[in-house]
C-alpha cells in the first residue's frame, strides 16, 4: 500500500489538481470562437453596407425610419423575449411565411414569364393529373397485378405528357406496323394529351386555367390540412370557398388596382392563403395573439415613415440593391445594371439539379444503406463504394467543371454554358453530399422500427416505403436543401463549362445559354468602373446570400419540426 | 391505488409458490445426453395438450464462427404459452428468431437443422419468410410501436396485407383484445409515441394480434416495463393462449412460473437442458443443472 505524503491536500490551497491547462484550453477556443464569428459579420456588414449605401440617406430619412419602424419593432421584440415567448413565434412566422410567400409568387412568376405560357402550364398539369388518375384507375380495378401497375405507373404520365415518340424511335411498333404490312410513315406518332390541349381551337382564359390547375389544388390541400387538424368538414370547405371568392374578386378588382390577373392569383395561393389559415388557427387557439402585432406594426412603420419623409422631403438612400437591380438586366453603366437574367439562370439550374440529383442521390443511398449486402465479397466492394463516395465529395469543384466540359459539352454535343449543362455538372459535384446526408438519415431510423415492420410480414419494400422513408424524408431534405445551398453558390464549374459572362435576356428553355449569379458577380469583380466591382458585385453578393439565407433557413424549420414531433 | 394492491399481493404469491417449486429438490442429476427431448415423450406425458405446432429437429444456429444453439430439439403445442428461460447469452431469443426467420436479417447468422411449422420446414427453399411471418407475429423486448397514430399501428399489419375491409372494425377487435380499447378509444388519431411504456408494448400486441396470426412471438416482452404494466401484459398473456399459440422469451422465472404451461430451460453455450410442464420444470427438475439454475446457484 502506497502512502500519500502528509502535505498533499484535497482541499483550500492544498488541492493537487491542477486545472490551469483547461481554463487555458478553454479560452484559447473561445477566443478563436469569438474570432471566426465576428469577422464572418464584420464581412457581412461591410458588403451589406456597399450594397445599400445606408448612409447616403438623408439623417432625417435615417431618423424617422428608425423611429416609426426600428424602435417599435425593437421594443416589441424585447418584450415577447421577456414575457410572451409563444407571442414570438407566432410573429416570427406571420413575418416569416409573407416573405416566403412573396418569393414562391415571384419564382412562379418568373416561371410563367420566362419558362412557359399559361397554356403550356395548364396543358402539363391536367395531362400529369390525367396519368395520376388512369395509375388510381388501374390500382382499383386490378389491385393484385402489381407488375401492371408498375407498367402503368411509368407509361402513363409518358403517354400523357409525351405521347408515344416518332416511329423512327419506336422500334416496336415500326417493327409490329412492317409486319401488318402498314405504313405509318417515317414520322408518323400518336401525340399526347398535354400536345391535344395544346392544339384545342378554343382554351379557357389564363386566369381560369391557374385558377383550376394552381389556386384550386393549393386551396384544396389547404383545406384537407385543416379538416384534418380540426376534424371538421366545414372548416375545410371554408377555406377552399373563401379562397375561391378572394380569387375571383381578385381578377375583377386586380385590373383596377392595376395588379396583373395572374400575379394576384399567385399571391392569393402563396401569400394570403397560409397566412390566413395560420393567422386564423392562432386566433381560435388564442395563445400568442399578441404576436400578430409585430407584423402589423412592420407595415404601419413603413406606411407612416413613407408619408413622413415625403412630406418633409428627406432623400433615401441610393441603395445599389433596389427593385430595379433584380428586375433588370446587366448594362454597360452601373446605375442599370441588374441581377435579372441571373437570377432566372440560377434559378432553372437548382430545377434542374433537383430534378436529376435528388432521384439519383436518394435512390442510391437507399440502395446503400437497405439492400447492399454488408458481407462476402460484394460487401467489400459496397465498401469500397462508399468511400469513394466519401471522396469525390472532396474532389475540387473545378474537376467537376472539367468533367461537365468532356462529358456534355465534347461527347453529347450539348450546347455550351446552356442550363441544362450547368444543372447537371453542379449537380455531380453535389451528388455525393446528397448521398452521404440521404445515408445519414435513413440510418438514422431506428433498427427497432424496421425489425417491428418484418416481424409483422411487411417485404423489405413495403418496410421502406412506409416505415423507414417517411422517418428519413425530414433528414433527407434538410441535407440536399443544404447542398443545393452549396451549389448555388458554386463558380468554378460554371466557368469551366463556359456559363454566359453576362446575358441580357433570361434563359426560356433549358439549352439556352445562360448565366448565374455567381458568374454575374465574378464577371463583375473585373469590370473597370469602380462602381461595378465595390456597388454592384456588393448587390450581386447580398442578393445571393439572401437567396442561400432563405434556402438554409428552410431546411432549419424542417429539421426542428421533424425533431419536435420525432 | 387498488390496482397497484393487487398486483403487489399478486406477485408475492408468485413469487412464494415459485420459491415453493423452487425449494423441492431432486437429486437424481441424471447426465446431460438422456435430457435431449423425445418429441413424441413429451406429446404422451401432456396428453390433454394440443398437438405440436413447432417443432425443431436438431437445430443449430451460428453467428460467424460463435455457436448460438446447440442441436435444440423441441415441440411447442398448439394453444398453450411456452416460455423459454435461461442466463444471459444462452440462444432463447435466437430460438425464437429462428421460428419466424427472423434471423434472416443477420447477415452472419447461418441456421442448420430442421424447424417445422404446421409440419412444413420453414427453412425449405420454397418458403417465402415474408409470407412465414404474416402467420407468425412477434412482440419485441422494447415497445417499438411506428411514430404513427394509434390506429395507424394497429392497421398497418392489415394494410400490408390487403386485407382493408372493415378495417375500423379490425383495429377496434384487436384493441379490445389487447386491453387497451378503453384507454385510447378516445384518441386513435394521436401518435403511439404519447402513450405509456405499458400501453406502448399493448399497442405492439395488438398490432401483432390485428391479422390474426397462428402463432405470437414474444422476446421479453415486459422486460423494460414496471410491475403493474407487467402484471397487465402477464394477464393479457394468458388469455391470449385461448386463440393462439403464445412462444415467450423471459429472463424473469416467476414469470414463467406464473404464466406458462411449458417450460424450456437454455443453459450456457446454447443447449436445451430440459424441457418439460411447467410444474415439472419447477417443482421437480430431471437435471440438477436446471435446478440449480432455478434455486439460484447458478446463472
Amino acid at each position: 500500500m502506497a502512502t500519500r505524503e502528509p502535505e498533499t491536500g484535497w482541499h483550500g490551497e492544498q488541492s493537487d489538481v491542477n486545472h490551469l491547462r483547461g481554463r487555458a484550453f478553454e479560452a484559447t477556443c473561445l477566443a478563436l470562437t469569438a474570432f471566426g464569428l465576428v469577422s464572418v459579420l464584420l464581412l457581412l456588414l461591410f458588403v451589406a453596407k456597399d450594397a445599400f449605401r445606408p448612409l447616403s440617406a438623408d439623417t432625417g430619412w435615417l431618423a424617422t425610419y428608425a423611429a416609426t419602424v426600428l424602435v417599435p419593432l425593437a421594443a416589441l421584440g424585447v418584450y415577447y423575449y421577456r414575457l410572451d415567448e409563444p407571442a414570438g413565434e407566432v410573429a416570427y412566422v406571420t413575418s416569416g411565411l409573407p416573405v416566403v410567400g412573396l418569393l414562391l409568387t415571384g419564382g412562379f412568376a418568373v416561371l410563367f414569364i420566362e419558362l412557359l405560357s399559361v397554356l403550356e402550364w395548364f396543358a402539363l398539369l391536367i395531362s400529369l393529373a390525367v396519368a395520376g388518375g388512369l395509375i388510381v384507375a388501374h390500382g382499383r380495378l386490378r389491385s393484385k397485378a402489381a407488375l401492371e401497375r408498375l407498367a402503368v405507373m411509368f407509361l402513363a404520365p409518358i403517354l400523357t405528357v409525351f405521347g408515344l415518340p416518332p416511329t423512327e424511335f419506336n422500334w416496336f411498333v415500326t417493327d409490329a406496323a412492317a409486319a401488318l404490312g402498314l405504313d405509318f410513315g417515317l414520322y408518323y406518332r400518336v401525340i399526347s394529351l398535354r400536345e391535344a390541349i395544346m392544339l384545342l381551337p378554343f382554351v379557357p382564359t389564363d386566369w381560369a386555367m391557374l385558377l383550376l390547375t394552381l389556386v384550386l389544388p393549393v386551396a384544396g390541400a389547404a383545406g384537407w390540412f385543416v379538416g384534418q387538424r380540426r376534424d371538421s368538414r366545414r372548416d375545410s370547405l371554408a377555406v377552399v370557398g373563401i379562397t375561391t371568392v378572394f380569387a375571383v374578386l381578385g381578377v375583377v378588382a386586380g385590373p383596377l388596382l392595376g395588379i396583373g390577373t395572374d400575379i394576384w392569383l399567385l399571391l392569393i395561393t402563396f401569400a394570403i392563403l397560409p397566412l390566413g389559415v395560420y393567422v386564423e388557427g392562432v386566433v381560435r387557439r388564442g395563445e400568442g395573439v399578441r404576436g400578430l402585432a409585430f407584423p402589423v406594426i412592420a407595415v404601419l412603420g413603413v406606411a407612416v415613415g413613407s408619408v413622413v419623409t415625403g412630406v418633409l422631403g428627406f432623400a433615401g438612400p441610393e441603395s445599389w440593391l433596389d427593385w430595379g437591380f433584380l428586375t433588370s438586366a446587366t448594362s454597360r453603366t452601373a446605375a442599370d445594371a441588374g441581377i435579372y437574367p441571373a437570377m432566372v439562370g440560377s434559378v432553372m439550374m437548382i430545377i434542374v439539379i433537383v430534378l436529376t440529383t435528388f432521384p439519383v442521390g436518394v435512390g442510391a443511398a437507399i440502395y446503400l444503406e437497405e439492400y447492399a449486402p454488408s458481407t462476402g465479397l460484394m460487401g467489400k466492394f459496397v465498401t469500397l463504394i462508399e468511400i469513394n463516395i466519401g471522396n469525390l465529395a472532396g474532389v475540387p469543384s473545378v474537376v467537376y467543371g472539367l468533367l461537365g466540359l468532356a462529358l456534355f459539352i465534347r461527347i453529347l454535343n450539348w450546347p455550351q454554358g446552356s442550363v441544362i449543362v450547368a444543372g447537371l455538372a453542379v449537380g455531380l459535384l453535389i451528388l455525393p453530399i446528397v448521398i452521404i446526408s440521404a445515408q445519414e438519415a435513413i440510418r438514422s431510423v431506428p433498427d427497432s422500427l424496421r425489425q417491428a415492420s418484418y416481424g409483422m410480414g411487411a417485404t423489405r419494400w413495403q418496410t421502406i416505403r412506409q416505415v423507414v422513408l417517411p422517418e428519413a424524408i425530414p433528414g433527407i431534405l434538410t441535407g440536399t436543401i443544404l447542398a443545393l445551398g452549396r451549389a448555388i453558390g458554386e463558380t468554378a464549374p460554371l466557368l469551366m463549362i463556359g456559363a454566359a459572362a453576362s446575358v441580357r435576356l433570361a434563359p426560356n428553355s433549358f439549352f439556352d445559354v445562360a448565366s448565374m449569379m455567381p458568374r454575374q458577380i465574378f464577371t463583375w469583380s473585373s469590370e473597370l468602373d469602380p462602381a461595378f466591382r465595390h456597388g454592384v458585385l456588393a448587390a450581386g453578393v447580398v442578393t445571393l446570400l439572401a437567396v442561400l439565407l432563405v434556402m438554409n433557413a428552410t431546411a432549419i424549420v424542417i429539421r426542428n419540426r421533424y425533431q419536435r414531433t420525432g | 391505488m387498488t390496482e397497484n394492491e393487487m398486483t403487489s399481493n399478486e406477485s408475492t404469491e408468485s413469487t412464494s409458490t415459485a420459491e415453493a417449486a423452487a425449494s423441492s429438490p431432486d437429486p437424481s442429476g441424471d447426465p446431460l445426453v438422456e435430457q435431449s427431448i423425445d418429441v413424441e415423450g413429451t406429446n404422451e406425458t401432456t396428453g390433454t395438450t394440443g398437438k405440436p405446432v413447432i417443432e425443431s429437429r436438431d437445430l443449430n444456429v451460428f453467428y460467424g464462427e460463435t455457436q448460438a444453439l446447440q442441436d435444440v430439439n423441441l415441440a411447442i403445442p398448439e394453444k398453450q404459452v411456452t416460455a423459454m428461460i435461461g442466463p444471459s447469452g444462452c440462444g432463447k431469443s435466437t430460438f425464437l428468431r429462428c421460428i419466424n426467420r427472423m434471423n434472416d436479417l443477420i447477415d452472419a447468422a447461418r441456421v442448420e437443422g430442421d424447424l417445422y411449422f404446421e409440419g412444413k420446414n420453414v427453412y425449405d427453399d420454397d418458403v417465402d419468410p415474408v409470407a412465414l411471418r404474416r402467420r407468425i407475429g412477434m412482440v419485441f423486448q422494447h415497445p417499438n410501436p411506428f411514430p404513427k397514430s394509434i390506429y395507424d399501428n394497429v392497421a398497418y399489419g392489415l394494410q400490408i396485407q390487403n386485407q382493408t375491409e372493415n378495417l375500423d372494425e379490425k383495429v377496434e377487435t384487436a384493441l379490445k383484445r389487447a386491453a387497451l380499447w378503453d384507454e385510447v378509444k378516445d384518441q386513435l388519431d394521436k401518435s403511439a409515441l404519447d402513450l405509456s411504456g405499458g400501453q406502448q408494448q399493448r399497442l405492439c400486441i395488438a398490432r401483432a394480434i390485428a391479422v390474426d396470426p397462428d402463432v405470437i412471438l414474444m422476446d421479453e416482452p415486459a422486460s423494460a416495463l414496471d410491475p403493474i404494466a407487467t402484471s397487465k401484459i402477464e394477464d393479457l398473456i394468458e388469455e391470449l393462449a385461448e386463440e393462439y399459440t403464445v412462444v415467450i422469451v423471459t429472463h424473469n422465472m416467476q414469470q414463467a412460473a406464473r404464466i406458462s404451461d411449458k417450460t424450456a430451460v437454455f443453459l450456457t453455450g446454447g443447449e436445451l437442458v430440459e424441457f418439460d410442464d411447467t410444474d415439472k420444470i419447477f417443482e421437480n427438475p430431471d437435471s440438477q443443472r436446471v435446478e440449480d439454475y432455478i434455486t439460484g446457484k447458478f446463472g
